[in-house]
């Protein structure tokens, strides 16, 4: 019978209780044309009224179709065919006729797949160049104030490099930056930091707003101008590429998007997602030193540096540290990778 | 009229959810959410939760939930927002220190709105729940006492676990009838017992196995250059340790307390709750869960999601006192909680214990 609204004379059997009570008894629903009458077994009428007052709610799978009347009584029928016959196709049958199983839940399931991978590897990434084109540059100037408080309360001492080891690194640093687009070196907030950091080896870190941090052991072990310029190009290379905010805002939309997907998942699951996605992401770091990378090998050249400087630094590492083999455990590509491709970049150029 | 009455007979809980059933709404709510950029979740929610609590009955009777999508939406809107702004200004020391405070000062209230709002939006044979926490005795058990137990070593834990049972247990109410639970600490520190000891023996399996990988590394550090095997074995078995230690014994813990805090629950003061869920059923059902859902991306979710609640509901009755037709309800629950939209916090989601 097709579902139309208007149908008549229709009896609706389930169970009714009264206003806030929580007891029942087995009633029926009487619709004709104008009104809906709830009558018991006995016939009794227990409520009535216009039969567009009665709110009919969503349907769920099997569970009974919750009809409420006006006065707060409350019926319930497992009646369903009963009810969309009398009623029409009413609020949640749209819902409820995508639900059920069907050889169409194949390709739910495909575009579902589909999609939340497509949404990891690309999606992410554009939300958070979007919340990055939206973030005014004192939020990340702010950050860059309070990191570097962090790491001087951390890990960082004042450092112990003479005034003109500074100088010469300066210089690097200046050389490089005028080197830069005008219109990017704009954009940025650039300065260079020096500090003792015991632990880190020769090393410098950059943060999101411009500000490079140099280790004194880094000026120490490595005078050369082309050392220094490679590594300080790359930093920079990390800031214009806007690396540490896209990170930040690529783990901030992970965790919303675990719990807007997987919200109700079971024990351990969903650990097991975050935990399972930090690994996953190394991949992204990795991708972002040999972004990084490329840029310095590019910047350092074009400065007047030789980027073959940059050898000896990672031959340096490989010996000290030992890292041979990069594998998605690292947040680095291994140095032997990076002089590899160091190799070919200097060639290419 | 003929009213259905029930005598003091045990009345079981029963979950009557199907998998098949519930995979198409579970597929459909995750479609929907795609398709609409995360917009559909806040409606996803609420038949997520209307399909458990409609599916479960006490003496013929289901549960049900009534908050809207347009509810929880913007609800979720107002916490993206937050945690936003948040992890914005928490990347700068000073701010983050006054984010702290402000946070702990405006957390109980959030909390106790959160649980209130989950209270009211949900029923049971036609009655609404209800809850009167205070936010002043919630930021006592929710973040002071925990934060006390330090200076005990955390052996105290265990009371203030009881002190945040009984506030959230004591101050709900069915309708216009009071829930209240009491209980030794006996069984409080038994339930932690049980979780140190689980650690315990997984950590010695875990040593017995990777053991003389782990000694022959701290002699010579070098051998994870040699041989990348060893050193993908040691990785994996980390985190298989984390997973297989940490995480059950959490399960553990939670299934102790749950028999306790239904077998000491009443409501009403003369009806009677019981639960009997074996922590180790309980642990195995949990991992077998895992792996089957990791192994079929996921798809197998739905399957556990009715797993797990046909177990708990099977190993939960409901001892009447006396006729469950007399409950009444308050008619300002109906519109009490309309304000309270905001608080829908994922993150302290305290729901109906099953």
């Amino acid at each position: 019978m097709p579902a139309s609204f208007g149908h008549t004379n229709a009896v609706i059997k389930g169970r009714a209780f009264p206003p806030l009570q929580s007891r029942f008894v087995q009633a029926k629903l009487r619709v004709d044309a104008e009104t809906a009458k709830l009558v018991d077994e006995a016939g009794a009428v227990l409520t009535s009224c216009p039969r567009v007052d009665v709110i009919i709610e969503q349907r769920i799978g099997r569970a009974p179709r919750r009809v409420t009347l006006p006065d707060g009584t409350l019926f319930e029928s497992e009646d369903h065919d009963e009810i969309e016959d009398v009623f029409g196709v009413t609020a949640g049958s749209f819902i409820h006729r995508m639900e059920r199983l069907h050889p169409r839940m194949i390709g739910f399931v495909v575009v579902a797949v589909f999609s939340v991978w497509m949404i990891w590897r690309y999606g992410l990434d554009i939300m958070a160049g979007v919340a990055l084109a939206l973030t005014p540059p004192q939020v990340i100037d702010a950050v860059d104030a309070g990191t570097l408080q962090t790491v001087d309360l951390i890990f960082a001492e004042p450092t112990a490099s003479t005034s003109s080891e500074q100088k010469a690194a300066q210089a690097i640093f200046e050389t490089l930056l005028a080197t830069l687009d005008p219109d990017v070196r704009a954009d940025h907030d650039f300065n260079l930091e020096f500090r003792a950091m015991p632990g880190m080896g020769p090393n410098a870190l950059a943060l999101p707003g411009g500000t490079v941090i140099m280790t004194d052991e880094l000026m120490r072990l490595f005078p050369s101008p082309d050392v220094q310029a490679g590594v300080l190009a790359h930093e920079i290379g990390h800031v214009v590429e806007q690396h540490g905010m896209r990170q930040l805002y690529r783990s901030i939309g992970i965790a919303v998007f675990v719990a807007l997907l997987a919200g109700d998942t079971v024990p351990i699951v969903e650990e097991m997602l975050l935990e399972g996605n930090v690994l996953l992401s190394l991949s992204f770091s990795r991708k972002a030193e040999n972004e990084a990378d490329s840029f310095g090998v590019e910047l350092a050249a074009q400065a007047g540096y030789d980027p073959a400087g940059l050898i000896p630094f990672f031959e340096w590492i490989e010996h000290e540290i030992g890292d041979t083999a990069s594998s998605w455990l690292s947040t680095h590509p291994s140095s032997t990778e990076r002089m590899q491709r160091l190799e070919e970049l200097i060639t290419s150029q | 009229m003929t009213l259905k009455t029930l005598g003091a007979k045990e009345a079981p809980f029963e979950f009557r959810g199907k998998t098949g059933e519930w995979f198409g709404i579970w597929i459909t709510n995750i479609l929907l959410t795609i398709v609409t950029l995360g917009i559909y979740s806040a409606w996803a929610k609420v038949r997520t939760k209307k399909y458990f609590y409609q599916n479960t009955y006490v003496a013929d009777r289901n549960f049900d939930y009534h908050a809207t999508g347009m509810q929880i939406l913007i609800g979720r809107l107002i916490f993206v927002a937050g945690v936003v702004v948040y992890s914005l200004l928490a990347a700068i020391p000073i701010v983050n220190l006054v984010l702290i405070i402000g946070l702990l000062a405006v957390l109980p209230i959030l909390l106790v709105r959160s649980i209130r709002f989950n209270a009211v939006m949900s029923s049971w044979s036609n009655i609404r729940f209800g809850f009167d926490g205070t936010a002043g005795k919630a930021f006592l058990v929710f973040f002071l006492y925990p934060f006390l137990t330090a200076f005990t070593l955390y052996l105290a834990i265990p009371f203030a676990d009881r002190a945040r049972r009984r506030f959230v247990t004591n101050n709900h109410r069915l309708g216009k009838s009071a829930f209240a639970f009491d209980s030794g600490i006996g069984p409080f520190y038994l339930a932690l017992g049980a979780a140190i000891a689980w650690v315990l023996v997984i950590s010695v399996i875990f040593f017995a196995i990777l053991g003389s990988t782990m000694t022959a590394l701290m002699v010579n550090p070098y051998i994870l250059e040699d041989d990348p095997l060893a050193a993908t074995t040691l990785l994996v078995g980390f985190y298989a340790y984390i997973f297989v230690a940490f995480m059950p014994a959490g399960i553990v813990y939670q299934s102790f307390i749950r028999n306790t805090l239904f077998n000491n629950s009443s409501l009403d003061g003369k009806h009677k709750f019981h639960s009997d869920v074996q922590p180790l059923t309980l642990v195995w059902i949990a991992i077998s869960n895992v792996v089957v859902v990791v192994f079929t991306l996921g798809l197998m979710l739905p399957w556990a999601h009715i797993r797990i609640s046909r177990y708990n509901a099977a190993h939960t009755r409901l001892i009447p006192g006396g006729s469950l037709d007399e409950f009444v309800g308050e008619m300002e629950a109906q519109s009490g909680a309309l304000g309270d939209a905001y608080t829908d916090i994922e993150a302290v989601d305290i729901g109906l214990p099953i």
